[in-house]
């Protein structure tokens, strides 16, 4: 690819506690290329690693070995820490641990006002940050009355009026309920298409479709990556691992066992139902 | 009292958060339940529906006001001299975070709160806290020494699932306890509830937002939209419905879905279909037809 990568993670190695007696090892020599525009999700287990590296992108964490490079700069400097955070804009798992003011639109401004951005820009960036996320007619809403999944979306309109260009979600879906999470799901995805790289840290499967690669990562390595359908189509091995393959998938590979005709890496309902009805009848004869 | 009276009985219930301030939030306007000895049953509903409103008042930890009638191992829990701690020993209850939940600084003598506020003697309670940490999977030996703050997201949630345990109750309620743990430690935990509902007939009254796991554990299913029950009916006649269940922001299991979708095709199949291998059967019926 022509394009220089917007992060690049070089053998990186990262050990919790390293100076101490009990030395915990979260990341083992990973190495990692993200360019401008991709959507990555990377999916694992609890401690697997994944939070491990997702701080590495923003210099919340450094490395113990190897390097982080974003946009050339090497998180290891701290001279570079600063502009390192304002390129990498960081949501977290629990949205209230990141909300800090009592009326949304106040909330969305406090990190740009923060880096000392002019108030018309300031009210121009707010507007643009709720309203991307959908969360516009609650500007003037507090936000500990919203909802988990409309808090989420705020936290996540505060990190984008700061124009990260790149959002990293850490399990910022695994607290809510379906609603709120497609809606979350669906104010990144227009991110991305804002052209803004996204990588997305979560332990539920299906969310993996929504990027264009997916990293599995497993005790610390990145054990597995490609497209969506490349990583869903190791049903067996992605079980061994237990984790959740979606259901659809799961089904296809039963159906492809039984008769090799059948894909064995379908994802979504619609695939199926179209892959069904186009194999009707051609399953006779075959066991 | 007879096996056919239900265990847990809610009638018409009403609930006002911050009644009579500016403040105040109806979460429950008419609510009717039913549970059962032995039953395992899920309450679904978006967020906001009043579920973790409604199974706070099976413990106490919310009253009832008339004319809505909570009636719990047959006691009115409106009634201000009803032994709440007695009911408590009898329904326990899992909140969404394990966090909140534990307190000591070892996780053997946070599984032992319980039952040594009960006056246990001291091998009694070591006993209930050795099976009930056996039940959730974790070891006794292994875990009884650890800091409660040094145990992973899965674990905490399971040391707060034996602390309600080692109580040993009969009813288990699960809201949306499994919520933020990853699919292995969540797939063990549901196991090992299906199995203490199996065989050691415990009630289990489960709320997820995950209609996979709730597909594969309960029998029977309340729905909530807006402080109200709106449907009831078997796991597999609620999951049947995927356009009502929808007007309420819900839906169902994938391959339940994937066959009324064929059967919308046209297509001759079983919409109660709830698991992968039951819906690998129905598929390959048509690709043979």
């Amino acid at each position: 690819m022509a394009e220089e990568p917007i992060i690049k993670v070089e053998n990186l190695t990262f050990t919790y506690n390293a100076e101490s007696d009990n030395p915990i090892v979260a990341l083992r020599n990973v190495n990692l290329e993200v360019y401008p525009g991709d959507y990555i999700v990377i999916v694992g287990h609890n401690g697997s690693g994944k939070s491990t590296l997702a701080k590495n992108l923003n210099a919340l964490l450094k490395p113990t070995e190897g390097d982080v490079w974003v946009k050339g700069m090497n998180s290891k400097d701290p001279a570079n820490t600063l502009p390192i955070r304002s390129t990498v804009g960081m949501v977290f798992q629990i949205p209230d641990n990141q909300i800090v003011a009592t009326v949304v639109e106040e909330d969305v401004a406090f990190g740009p006002e923060n880096l000392g951005v002019p108030p018309d820009e300031l009210e121009e960036r707010v507007t643009w940050a709720l309203n991307v996320v959908d969360m516009e007619p609650f500007r003037l809403r507090a936000p500990h009355l919203l909802s988990a999944g409309q808090k989420q979306r705020v936290a996540i309109a505060g990190v984008m009026a700061m124009k990260p260009e790149v959002l990293v979600l850490d399990e910022s879906t695994a607290f809510l309920d379906p609603v709120g999470r497609q809606d979350v799901l669906k104010a990144v995805r227009r991110l991305n298409d804002e052209g803004v790289t996204v990588i997305a840290i979560t332990h539920f499967m299906h969310e993996a479709t929504e990027g264009n690669r997916v990293l599995v990562m497993e005790a610390g390595r990145i054990v597995m990556q490609g497209t969506p359908r490349q990583v869903f189509s190791h049903v067996e091995k992605l079980r061994e691992m237990q984790l959740d393959v979606p259901q659809v998938t799961e089904l296809s590979y039963a159906l492809h066992r039984r008769m090799p005709g059948f894909p064995p890496d379908l994802i979504t309902v619609p695939e199926m139902v179209e892959e069904v009805l186009t194999q009707k009848g051609k399953g006779r004869g075959t066991q | 009292m007879n096996n056919r009276e239900p265990i847990i009985q809610v009638n018409d219930l009403h609930h006002t958060y911050l009644r009579e301030t500016p403040l105040e939030v109806t979460a429950l306007r008419g609510v009717n339940m039913e549970i059962h000895a032995g039953e395992a049953v899920g309450i679904i509903g978006r967020t906001g529906a009043g579920k973790s409103t409604v199974v706070q008042h099976f413990n106490g930890l919310i009253r009832p006001r008339q004319p809505g009638r909570v009636i719990v191992y047959g006691h009115d829990m409106s009634d201000p001299n009803v032994d709440v701690r007695a009911i408590r020993q009898k329904v326990g209850l899992v909140f969404q975070y394990p966090e909140q939940q534990l307190f000591e600084r070892l996780v053997g003598d946070d599984i032992a709160f319980g039952p040594r506020k009960l006056g246990l003697p001291f091998e009694e309670i070591r006993e209930r806290v050795r099976e009930a940490m056996e039940m959730v999977g974790l070891g006794f030996e292994e875990f009884k020494d650890r800091f409660t703050f040094s145990l992973s997201g899965g674990e905490m949630r399971k040391a707060a699932i034996a602390g309600v345990l080692a109580l040993r109750p009969q009813v288990l309620i699960l809201d949306e306890s499994t919520s933020g743990v990853d699919p292995r430690g969540r797939k063990d935990l549901l196991s090992r509830i299906d199995y203490l509902h199996r065989h050691h007939g415990l009630t289990v009254i489960f709320v997820s937002p995950n209609m996979e796991d709730m597909a594969g554990l309960v029998e029977r299913i309340y729905v909530m939209d807006g402080g109200r029950t709106v449907m009831s009916g078997s796991t597999r006649e609620i999951f049947s419905q995927p356009e009502k269940l929808a007007e309420y922001g819900l839906g169902v299991p994938q391959v339940t879905e994937v066959m009324h979708e064929l059967k919308a095709r046209g297509e001759e199949v079983d919409t109660t279909v709830l698991t992968v291998a039951e819906a690998e059967e129905e598929i390959w019926k048509i690709l043979n037809s």
